[in-house]
């Protein structure tokens, strides 16, 4: 993307950003960082001052656009609504033409490019996990033709911490005796890291891919257990079929009496994650999930739905900038201390790696867990 | 003192991370929330009073400005480095120090928010009342350069009266305490002349404030008018009456109409005029003077008061008051708040001539304010983008102000005069008066670095 493309697509937007500053104290970079130039306002400022010519690209404008999580916090603020997110990502199409961005982008691109997933791994490789859900016989889990298609998703699919999340959620789909199928070899990543990478152009081909195989399974829906997934389908692809975030099929098995839960005792809290609750508008449904089950007390964090505080694994800054993600990560593991909950849940593979490695490395004993994961264990 | 050498210099005292000079950085310190705009040699982000110490010695030695800054959410200019020099940013100075009880004290560093340090107290039956609209954001540092108001002060009081004194680096860098914990002081009661100087005497490095308790009880109504004289009427009456309610708020119908369609708070389209009045403290006696509210509200042919029932009603009533801001915004890219306060008894006419002026020069204004300080915040909304509406709008606010001053107002309630507001000086000072403020900024600043450019006008514009 060039200067005037930008402009046309950018400039009315961000001119309505009054610098009125609401957007600071919801933004959790500026909130572990304090300068400007992390803020969503000076992120803004630095979109228009480039549009009128005030300033030119340079390497410290391309480390400010890509050390934004990606989370919205800031629109939810923010009066006029200005969609900063949408502009910093707009930002990273014209520095990736200018080529100024974070190389490891390259490699990403190149993996989704050459093998289809952000691992590098072998694709076939995506049904690893597979061999975890020994309670559903072989085949059950891939069929030629079903109702529900569950895509896994590239984390959940390569990452060891993630991997329980499909087992789980393929044996409620199973206990619960839903027609679904999963992808294996023939998932492709939906591309979401390249829109984060400011390189969505390279999206239509997995797109075309992704799309080709719902068709031919002939499925009248799709469940997806990762929220970016799920948001880049629903906002992206727009296919003629459902579309559900996993927390949404729970709900509707568990008011459907296909999934029953005994109690189980704990202090939960909820943590919502962007690309669910600030960015696709599911607030509720998980939250109703973590009420059906009996005995479990849920105790909101004070920054909650719409003001969540991103966890700090948004917008490829994990990737780019760890160190900035980890200093996030530690403000939510405080958030999450001060609500006095044993158990932080989430439905998020990402939320889930991200809160659970901090946890770890900072030695504390709270347990992560994602909903598929709480449930199943309500199910025995 | 060559940049490149200022920079070096800084870097020595700061570190390499906390000094910020790119072209970028420059840009993005230039602003505040208001429509003014400059440019710094530099920005600091220093963590302990001796830094903003040494900071201060390096510029007076060489005769750089400093600007404080904290969240830049000011809205007259009050941060914008109009002549270069060194912006601090206090963000990272953001401990609270203390809080003494017994004595109902806190000190803070400069770069707590004002909404954190009321959350933490409230957690402890304890209040710090100033409530700018801004408190989630803005910094106490801010508040206090500012002498920052918001709705509650009508009870309460602005900042400066709640606070007791500061730590304070002088023009050449020397750290002193002003003000403490006793309530009385011996000497010159410095406090009240630097609170709301908008840093052009010096800058507070630590800030003592009063603390009291949390009311007991809560009432809010939202009385509805037909006419928006009968509204400014009620307002006066009620402060005649002898009550001082907690806030006592306005807003006009084309700020209402713009909250029903953004923010949802229940308030009739048709209505003219809303005012949202609310009574704190302790739950005897408060039934009794609600009624007597209602009453004056009747005599003043008020349409419908509703009374909040429960904390999600009045949390209900009060999205609509502080959406109100931003729902205006929407419908226009950018708009400027004029901050010009009246006698609350010349309020009707005053509202009736800031119409007048909207329609002069066609620009839409709503008007949403602090009705019983008599503190208006017209908003008039365009296009900053749009050189000629943006000259039509700077003449708009001029004449806004210039009708406060002449019905014996003034013109800043609580946003302070900064670079905005400079020209408008003489409407209420005469050039004795002024100039005594040159020779008081002079004793303070004698080289000129404390924010220059600001509050006071530079003689040959005063006298143009």
């Amino acid at each position: 993307m060039n200067i005037t493309q930008l402009k046309k697509l950018s400039y009315d937007e961000v001119a309505k950003c009054n610098k009125c500053g609401f957007c600071l104290p919801n933004c959790p970079v500026y909130l572990v960082d304090g300068k400007e130039s992390s803020a969503p306002r000076g992120r803004n400022a630095i979109t228009r001052a480039v549009i009128e010519g005030r300033l030119e690209w340079s390497p410290e404008i391309e480390k400010a656009i890509f050390s934004c999580l990606g989370c919205g916090a800031c629109t939810a603020a923010c009066f006029p609504k200005v969609k900063t997110k949408d502009l910093v990502f707009r930002d990273r199409e014209c520095l990736v033409n200018e080529g100024l961005y974070p190389r490891i982008a390259d490699r990403v691109a190149r993996f989704l490019e050459e093998q289809h997933n952000i691992s590098n791994d072998e694709n076939e490789e995506r049904a690893e996990w597979q061999e975890m859900a020994k309670e559903i016989p072989q085949g059950a889990l891939n069929k030629d033709r079903a109702d529900v298609i569950f895509f896994v998703g590239c984390v959940a699919s390569f990452f060891p911490m993630a991997q329980k999340i499909p087992v789980n959620m393929s044996k409620i789909m199973f206990r619960a005796g839903v027609d679904f199928t999963v992808l294996g070899g023939e998932e492709w990543c939906c591309g979401f890291p390249l829109i984060g990478a400011g390189m969505s152009e390279r999206i239509k081909t997995l797109m075309e891919h992704n799309l080709e195989k719902v068709k031919s399974v002939g499925a009248k829906s799709i469940v997806f257990t990762c929220p970016s997934c799920y948001h880049t389908w629903k906002h992206l692809y727009q296919p003629d079929v459902k579309l559900f975030h996993a927390s949404q099929m729970l709900n509707e098995l568990i008011k459907e009496g296909r999934v029953k839960l005994k109690e189980k005792k704990v202090r939960a809290t909820y943590h919502d994650p962007c690309d669910l609750g600030r960015n696709s508008g599911v607030f509720e449904e998980p939250r109703q999930v973590l009420k059906a089950i009996p005995g479990l007390t849920l105790v909101e964090l004070a920054s909650n739905r719409q003001l969540s505080t991103c966890c700090g694994g948004g917008g490829n800054v994990e990737m780019v900038n760890p160190e900035l993600s980890a200093k996030v990560a530690s403000m939510k593991l405080e958030q999450i201390a001060q609500t006095g909950a044993d158990m932080v849940v989430s439905s998020c593979q990402q939320c889930l790696r991200t809160i659970a490695t901090r946890a770890k490395r900072q030695k504390t004993d709270l347990v992560v867990k994602d909903l598929t994961e709480l449930v199943v264990e309500a199910m025995e | 003192m060559e940049r490149t050498e200022l920079i070096a210099s800084l870097k020595e005292i700061l570190g390499e991370e906390n000094v910020l000079a790119s072209e970028m950085d420059l840009t993005l310190y230039g602003y505040d929330a208001s429509l003014e705009k400059g440019r710094p040699d530099a920005v600091v982000l220093p963590g302990s009073t001796e830094e903003v110490s040494r900071i201060v010695g390096l510029a007076y030695r060489e005769k750089i400005p400093v600007i404080a800054r904290g969240s830049g959410t000011n809205l007259s200019g009050g941060t914008v480095p109009v002549r270069g020099g060194i912006v601090v940013h206090l963000s990272r100075m953001n401990r609270v120090l203390e809080i003494d009880i017994p004595n109902r004290t806190v000190t803070v560093e400069p770069g707590v928010l004002t909404l954190d340090l009321q959350n933490l107290l409230l957690k402890k039956g304890l209040q710090y009342a100033p409530d700018p609209a801004s408190q989630k954001v803005s910094t106490l540092g801010g508040n206090f350069g500012e002498n920052s108001g918001g709705p509650h002060c009508l009870k309460y009081g602005v900042t400066t009266n709640h606070v007791l004194g500061a730590e304070v680096v002088i023009y050449d860098g020397t750290v002193v305490w002003i003000g403490g914990k006793c309530p009385d002081h011996a000497g010159y009661d410095i406090t009240g002349l630097l609170v709301g100087s908008e840093g052009t005497l010096g800058m507070a490095t630590k800030i003592m404030l009063r603390i009291i308790p949390a009311p007991e009880a809560v009432k809010t109504m939202l009385a509805i008018y037909d006419s928006i004289e009968d509204a400014g009427n009620t307002v006066s009456a009620i402060i005649a009456e002898g009550i001082v309610p907690a806030t006592l708020e306005m807003m006009d119908n084309l700020v209402i109409k713009a909250v029903e369609e953004s923010v949802h708070a229940g308030y009739p389209m048709d209505a003219a005029a809303v005012l949202i009045i609310e009574l704190d403290g302790m739950a005897d006696g408060m039934e009794r003077q609600a009624e007597k509210i209602f009453d004056i509200c009747k005599r003043h042919r008020v349409r419908e008061v509703r009374l909040a029932k429960s904390d999600a009603e009045r949390a209900e009533l009060w999205a609509g008051r502080k959406g109100a801001f931003g729902a205006v915004a929407r419908l226009r890219p950018s708009y400027l708040v004029c901050d010009g306060t009246v006698p609350r008894t010349k309020l009707p006419e005053v509202l009736g001539k800031v119409i007048q002026v909207g329609k002069k020069y066609e620009l839409p204004i709503g008007n949403v304010f602090h009705a019983g300080d008599g503190n208006l915040h017209p908003l008039i909304l365009f296009d900053e983008r749009n050189r000629e509406e943006l000259s039509r709008v700077h003449k708009a606010a001029t004449e806004i102000l210039k009708i406060c001053a002449d019905v014996g107002g003034t013109i800043s309630g609580e946003h302070g005069i900064g670079t905005e507001k400079l020209k408008e000086m003489s409407f209420i000072f005469s050039e004795s008066d002024i100039d005594f403020m040159r020779d008081l900024k002079n004793a303070f600043d004698p080289v000129d670095i404390w924010n220059p450019g600001k509050v006071v006008p530079a003689r040959q514009a005063a006298t143009a």
